[in-house]
């Protein structure tokens, strides 16, 4: 009888602990209206950390803490935050506050999911420090869907290309504005240095698609041609235009410009290759230095220009890169989330961002040359961006989706690998935006 | 004492409950779940799903890409059974038959892989490949064979065969201590009778281990095909992420870029489902072929 008894103890504890880790309690008490109506509550922040590193997010949030005693934040940072927090979206569980960048979040698909609060109202009603209203002072404006407004662009970054100014000062290289100069240039490096002077990340063709196509196709056709080529508008792809910038590709590979190995490269590879002067020609964006801060070899000069992708009769162009803040649909604590996100959208923060990150924060009227902490690739980059005379600042609607990225990417690596001609190359991503289209009916 | 019924079936079921709700949990609910959500258009990303039948099993079969995955797949699982077997084959024989006084050590040595993880296998050949530093470029290089030095996994014709080196060192030491196990419960008697009726070292091989190992490379052979055809994605990913334009894809890596990277997670679990069916397929085809009638002497 003893032994039955222990037997059925056994068992009932076995069930018990699976059944209590399966079911744990997440019912939330704690009220989010604190004394005298203040805010207060759990504040859940999700934030990728990445190439700009998490010190700025640090400071504010510390600031907000010290502003707002009574909420008690929650953060959930790293590098691989979008994964791990993917499980909470999925459950209708989400944090409230989320900071859209990195691998695994898309701002597009977070938008189609219904996940992120129409902020179209309230933000109209906010005002900045100066008594601006902070609709009227981004940079670049939220992306739009349909007239409606669900995330605030925070980061105001761009792709461009890089160069080692110390070592094109030193050789006597010219820094190109426009495609002819650009194989001038690199044809003098060829000879010069004796390498390929053009790297990118093989394994993430994407780098050459937004990094140097986007700001070619805006040169040549504008937002227009931009815009249908980001949506897979039939005829986009294979359109004159677009032709026409693929077979400057295709001229940069038949001249040896590439780097041949660039194919099994990620990008920190690729990143690492172009400090140590295996190549000189990179496309990222502006958190290149900050990213590789650990590895730049001394007396390395960061240059920056928009890449020279354009027709000698067209201006510099670029297509600014956003990543925005957003608030979850189902935010437990909105009213703190709203605070946490008008807290956030200061001039203050804008210029402390470009001393913590090198890039810049999505508000205007902020004067970096005052800054002496921020570093100076960064001033002359804002300098030239802000030239109207020498470069041209396109918007594209929204990011590219991943279903029509990857298969035109994919095509792409072939061109640029020389396994394919411009030709096959339009005709490729003109079936790929076929097919994309007919995925979305 | 004599047990009851009651208590001995207390007792079988005190034993198999426990095992069986975990492998109901971690195995059973996952398979099914998977089933379930291949069914439907889903991001993997929110709660919105919606039923669409058999919609991404259309799309499955229209796919121009799903049939280039599954030929590097059996490509992957073709030439690694050859690869460990006979190489594996080889050292275990070299290891017990020819008395070489350092085997223990040669025995760590091939086994050292198996205890590394196979990510850390993968960035350490990328390493050895890279086009420009590589200990493969750099090695031909030295020998006056720069013509033949290539980016190796940014090449579309190379990347696969390269990928296929890393998955053959990193499993012959397992198989070759199995073979070893194998060859060692051999009795010594019937290699001394085969010497004295004069037969060769070959013969030996051929006519007495080959057929009493048989059932530990049949094991093997299995064993290869199941971690390939599940676990192959790894290596791909670490090294070459599917790339460059699809050439070193395989099913596993395919699944995953459609159910993270491009947010079709039904679509990537009709995948799963897919490599499934061929898995078992696969699995019972090479036992078909395997069969062979268990020999003794």
């Amino acid at each position: 009888m003893e032994v039955k008894k222990r037997l059925w103890f056994m068992l009932m504890i076995t069930f018990l602990i699976t059944f209590v880790v399966a079911c744990s309690d997440d019912t939330d008490s704690s009220s989010n209206v604190g004394k005298d109506g203040e805010i207060a509550g759990d504040l859940e922040i999700q934030y990728f950390v990445g190439g700009y590193g998490d010190s700025w997010w640090k400071e504010v949030i510390a600031d907000f803490q010290e502003a707002y005693p009574d909420v008690n934040i929650i953060e959930h940072a790293g590098p691989n935050i979008n994964e791990e927090m993917r499980s909470r979206w999925v459950s209708n569980d989400p944090p409230d506050v989320v900071y859209i960048d990195g691998a695994g979040s898309s701002e597009t698909q977070m938008v189609e999911d219904g996940q992120l609060l129409d902020l179209t109202e309230w933000v109209a009603g906010i005002e900045l420090e100066g008594g601006d209203k902070l609709a009227d002072s981004f940079i670049v404006k939220p992306a739009d869907y349909d007239g409606k407004i669900y995330s605030l662009p925070l980061v105001f970054d761009t792709w461009g290309t890089w160069y080692d100014k110390a070592l094109f000062e030193e050789s006597g290289y010219t820094v190109p504005t426009n495609f002819d100069e650009f194989m001038e240039s690199m044809s003098e490096i060829k000879a010069g240095e004796g390498i390929d002077p053009f790297v990118t990340s093989g394994q993430h063709p994407y780098y050459f698609l937004r990094g140097m196509l986007y700001p070619a196709f805006a040169a040549a056709g504008g937002e227009e041609l931009l815009a249908d080529v980001i949506t897979g508008k039939e005829g986009a792809w294979s359109s004159e235009q677009v032709l026409e910038i693929m077979k400057r590709v295709e001229t940069m590979v038949e001249e040896g410009m590439f780097d041949s190995g660039l194919g099994a490269l990620n990008h920190t590879q690729s990143q690492m290759n172009f400090l140590l002067h295996e190549n000189t020609f990179i496309p990222v964006g502006f958190w290149l230095p900050n990213e590789m801060k650990n590895d730049i070899p001394e007396g390395f000069d960061f240059g920056f220009i928009p890449s020279p992708m354009n027709a000698a009769d067209e201006k510099y162009a670029i297509v600014p890169d956003l990543r925005p803040l957003a608030i979850a649909q189902e935010a437990e604590n909105p009213d703190a989330a709203k605070a946490f996100v008008e807290f956030v959208f200061t001039r203050e923060y804008a210029s402390s961002f470009s001393e913590h990150t090198g890039a810049i924060m999505n508000l205007n009227g902020v004067d970096l040359t005052q800054n002496e902490n921020v570093p100076e690739y960064l001033m002359e980059a804002n300098a030239m961006i802000n030239d109207p005379d020498l470069v041209q600042i396109y918007e594209k609607p929204h990011p590219m989706s991943a279903d029509l990225e990857t298969p035109i990417g994919n095509a792409l690596i072939s061109l640029m690998l020389g396994n394919m001609t411009a030709e096959e190359f339009v005709a490729e991503a003109e079936k790929a935006a076929e097919e994309y289209r007919t995925g979305l009916e | 004492m004599v047990q009851s019924k009651k208590q001995k079936y207390m007792f079988l079921a005190f034993c198999l409950v426990p095992t069986f709700i975990l492998f109901s949990i971690f195995t059973l609910y996952p398979l099914f779940s998977g089933l379930y959500y291949s069914f439907f258009d889903w991001s993997g990303s929110s709660s919105n799903k919606e039923f669409i039948g058999f919609a991404n099993y259309i799309k499955l079969f229209k796919d121009a890409i799903i049939p280039d995955t599954i030929m590097h797949d059996y490509f992957l699982v073709v030439t690694k059974i050859l690869g460990i077997m006979v190489l594996a084959m080889f050292f275990a024989v070299a290891l017990t038959q020819l008395k070489i006084k350092e085997a223990p050590f040669y025995r760590i040595v091939f086994f050292f892989p198996n205890i590394m993880s196979v990510v850390v296998i993968g960035i350490l050949w990328t390493f050895i490949y890279n086009p420009s530093l590589g200990l493969v470029n750099s090695g031909l290089e030295f020998l006056g064979l720069e013509g033949w030095a290539k980016p190796w996994l940014g090449d579309e014709k190379w990347a696969l065969p390269s990928i296929v080196l890393p998955a053959v060192w990193a499993g012959i030491g397992l198989f070759m201590l199995m073979l070893m196990g194998g060859i060692a419960n051999i009795s010594k008697s019937y290699y001394e009778a085969a010497r004295i009726d004069g037969a060769s070292e070959w013969q030996q091989f051929w006519k007495i281990t080959l057929p009493l190992v048989w059932p530990q490379v049949k094991v093997s052979i299995l064993y290869i095909v199941i971690t390939t055809l599940n676990g192959s994605f790894i290596l791909v990913q670490v090294m070459t992420g599917g790339g460059p334009n699809n050439s070193t894809h395989v099913m596993g890596s395919y699944l995953y870029q459609q159910a993270f990277k491009q947010y079709n997670f039904g679509y990537g679990a009709t995948i799963g489902v897919m490599i499934l069916v061929l898995s078992l397929i696969t699995v019972l085809f090479i036992q078909f072929l395997m069969r062979r009638e268990k020999v003794e002497y």
